[in-house]
């Protein structure tokens, strides 16, 4: 047997024994597994770094006529158009296997802390809407669940649609659903259109299907037999061009004068220009999923070396023009914290969501954000600030990065 | 402001046994026989409308399109026949269907009295015709209708209440054209809050139709305001060279139309704009790629047109089994 000694033998002689099936991970782990960046980044080099003297808690002190404590902290802020009760969004996750099992739970728990929620692209081409007939795990079951769990007034849904996705109408569909009105009418339905993930820059959505349900769905997407005994089905990532982005944006805004109006960009190189186009042109939130955001299946080879750190990202973007949020590997208060400072409006929780969820459908996601929310005024307290708006990179300190 | 629940159509018996209704679709019948008396002596070919295809118009501004289940194929009913007007015009060099159309309009559309969820357009277009040119056919063709209907249906307005000197301005005056843009600062200077680079929203409609007394036509909508078959300037980037046509009094749009996007790589950008996926419009891509004619058309909405010439409070007056946006009925 012929040995190669530090070099990835072991991965070669599985792309020669399984060939293109080998670019993904494990089929077998589909459905049940979540994928994305596991390794530290720039961001958890970063640390955060308490002064010792904070004007700003004497503020605090004035308005309370006491010490504040981390107690005082108030979290609750406007994130994309909506009020949350703390700067935390719910990324989208739409038709692979393992985010439709737990759409309707984690819109529940979504809905009762009152955070907005996005729904993820290909929901309705793969899954249905559930107007006619009902399907457990459909776009509006999901909308209902958080419809009915929603306090007054706090969050929203933000429903998402890709380029295939507009074969199925998805947006017109929701905007002129009876079961969207009380949303809308409240002004908390907004709808994303969806440019890009963190995952898999460059590439659109992923699903894994039998080859049963791939034959249904081939006169909309690509299928590729390469997987073996499954069938991969991908979407594909939609033409972008500046004067595209824009006009798109304006459209959408012509159409549904009632709803918000959010954008989700991959980690791309000219990320910069790419969230100042879409603010420019009328967007009430950009979401900037960075390399290490999650998702159900992508090729191993974009996980692992593909599109800018989220820490990148930021720096490239620098003091936002407007609702920027972002997401990847955030599940804690620390990560969050730490793009806030650096000019996010808000955190997403994509592979944390639907692992709380797994773990308690009834309540694990509220749990966890409770956690996050705890960190976060604890966290804040402790810099010497009351509201996530007065967080600035002062509070930040990088080992590698001079300024911040 | 009338209360929501009058403006609601009374049940199928009451509504067909109304002589309000009946007199409505009288002067209607006037206007589809004026309209093709017209089009005809101007030497334009009548079609049939389809009424599904694997694509139809998207240019619909937030309205749903009804899917219909073709031997296994995803189709819909027809939210217009522009695509089918463009290719037409490979066979004749000017035609026009009067032709029904489907759109699930939003739920907020349902008492603005100007909507319906199935409606019919008279629905014109023109090869090689620059805007001027379908503007003047326009204003020639609703002229003629208005003396058609007022010759032949004087009866029925007269029961209706409607004054026929309500049309002297229409039938003596050149329609104006004004530019989006001025739009925008008339209804601004009324306080109304219009978007420089949106759609004219309904409330604003009614209000800039409130402030004359004859028809008058806004030109050179924002592109991001209308869908992918609305030309784009070349002189003017982000202008688009279409036009709606607005009635007076509060009744609002009847008409929209313009010159064609009708070049395959501009198709192609359009469709990107608009947010479309290109491959669902093949068969008009393949036929684009090959070559169609330039043109401008418009579609004249039937019943809108209708509860104009006959003062009809709500749009649905004037057709026998209206459809109001989101309510269920025959």
């Amino acid at each position: 047997m012929i040995r190669a000694a530090g070099f990835p033998e072991a991965a070669v002689r599985a792309r020669a024994r399984g060939g293109p099936a080998a670019v993904f991970p494990d089929a077998e782990g589909y459905g049940s597994a979540v994928f994305g960046a596991v390794a530290a980044d720039d961001l958890d080099d970063i640390r955060i770094v308490p002064p010792v003297f904070v004007p700003h808690r004497l503020e605090k002190m004035y308005e309370l006529g006491r010490e504040p404590i981390y107690r005082d902290v108030e979290l609750a802020r406007p994130v994309g158009g909506f009020d949350s009760p703390v700067p935390v969004f719910v990324c989208a996750f739409g038709s692979t296997q393992v985010g439709s099992g737990l759409g309707v739970a984690v819109s529940e728990q979504a809905g009762r802390l009152g955070v907005p929620m996005v729904i993820g692209e290909n929901v309705v081409p793969m899954h249905g809407y559930g107007r006619v007939d009902a399907v457990a795990d459909g776009l509006l079951a999901r909308i209902r669940a958080y419809g009915r769990s929603a306090p007054d007034g706090l969050g929203g849904v933000v429903v998402q649609q890709s380029t295939e996705d507009a074969d199925a109408e998805v947006w017109n569909l929701v905007y002129s659903d009876p079961d969207a009105t009380r949303l809308l009418d409240s002004g908390r339905l907004a709808f994303e259109l969806k440019v890009g993930q963190g995952a898999k820059p460059g590439l659109g959505g992923m699903t894994v299907l039998t080859p049963a349900a791939a034959a249904a769905v081939a006169d909309r997407y690509a299928v590729d037999d390469s997987l073996g005994e499954l069938v991969l089905r991908s979407s594909s990532p939609g033409t972008f061009t500046e004067e595209i982005l824009r006009q798109q944006i304006r459209l959408m805004r012509n159409n549904y004068p009632r709803a918000r109006v959010w954008v989700k960009l991959h980690p791309g190189r000219d990320i910069a220009r790419a969230v100042a186009v879409a603010w420019s042109a009328g967007a009430d939130a950009v979401t900037v999923d960075g390399a290490e955001g999650g998702t159900g299946w992508a090729p191993s080879v974009f996980l692992d070396h593909v599109g800018l750190p989220l820490a990148e990202c930021l720096s490239r973007i620098g003091k936002p023009d407007g609702d920027l949020l972002v997401s990847g590997r955030i599940w804690e208060g620390a990560r969050a914290l730490k793009c806030l400072a650096r000019g996010a409006t808000a955190v997403g929780l994509g592979r944390a969501a639907l692992v709380a969820a797994a773990e308690d459908p009834a309540d694990g996601l509220v749990r966890l954000v409770d956690c996050l929310a705890l960190e976060l005024r604890l966290l804040l307290s402790a810099l010497g600030k009351y509201t996530p708006d007065t967080l600035t990179p002062d509070d930040l300190w990088s080992p590698t990065v001079d300024q911040l | 402001m009338t209360d929501t629940l009058t403006t609601l159509p009374p049940g199928t018996r009451e509504h067909l046994l109304s002589p309000v209704t009946r007199a409505a679709l009288r002067v209607q019948h006037a206007i589809t026989t004026g309209a093709r008396d017209y089009l005809g002596a101007h030497g334009f070919q009548e079609l049939t409308p389809p009424l599904i295809g694997p694509v139809t118009d998207p240019g619909i501004r937030g309205s749903k399109q009804v899917d219909v289940d073709y031997y296994g194929h995803r189709y819909k009913l027809m939210t217009s026949v522009i695509l089918y007007k463009q290719a037409s015009l490979l066979a004749f060099d000017k035609i026009f269907y009067v032709a029904p159309n489907v759109r699930l309009e939003p739920l907020e559309t349902a008492d603005t009295g100007r909507h319906l969820a199935e409606f019919t357009q008279i629905d014109v277009e023109v090869r090689d015709a620059p805007r001027e040119q379908v503007l003047e056919l326009l204003q020639g063709l609703v002229r003629h209708i208005v003396t058609h209907v007022l010759r032949e249906r004087r009866a029925e307005l007269d029961f209706l209440g409607r004054d026929p000197a309500a049309f002297d301005a229409l039938l003596s005056t050149e329609f104006e054209r004004m530019t989006h843009r001025a739009a925008v600062a008339l209804l601004r200077g009324l306080a109304h809050g219009q978007s420089s680079d949106a759609e004219i929203d309904w409330a604003g409609e009614k209000l800039i139709s409130e402030q004359t007394d004859r028809p008058f036509f806004i030109v050179d909508y924002p592109k991001g305001s209308r869908g992918f078959t609305d030309g784009e300037s070349s002189a003017e980037p982000g202008v688009l060279r279409n036009f709606d046509l607005i009635a007076p009094a509060g009744f609002g749009e009847l008409a929209s139309g313009g010159e064609r996007t009708h070049e395959y790589r501009r198709l192609i950008e359009r469709m990107r704009e608009t947010g479309e996926n290109p491959a669902k419009y093949a068969w008009y891509l393949d036929l684009a790629r090959d070559g169609l004619p330039a043109s401008a058309g418009f579609g004249l909405g039937l019943e809108r047109l209708t509860r104009y010439l006959c003062g009809l409070d709500f749009v649905w007056q004037a057709n026998a089994y209206p459809k109001l946006p989101g309510i269920a009925s025959p």
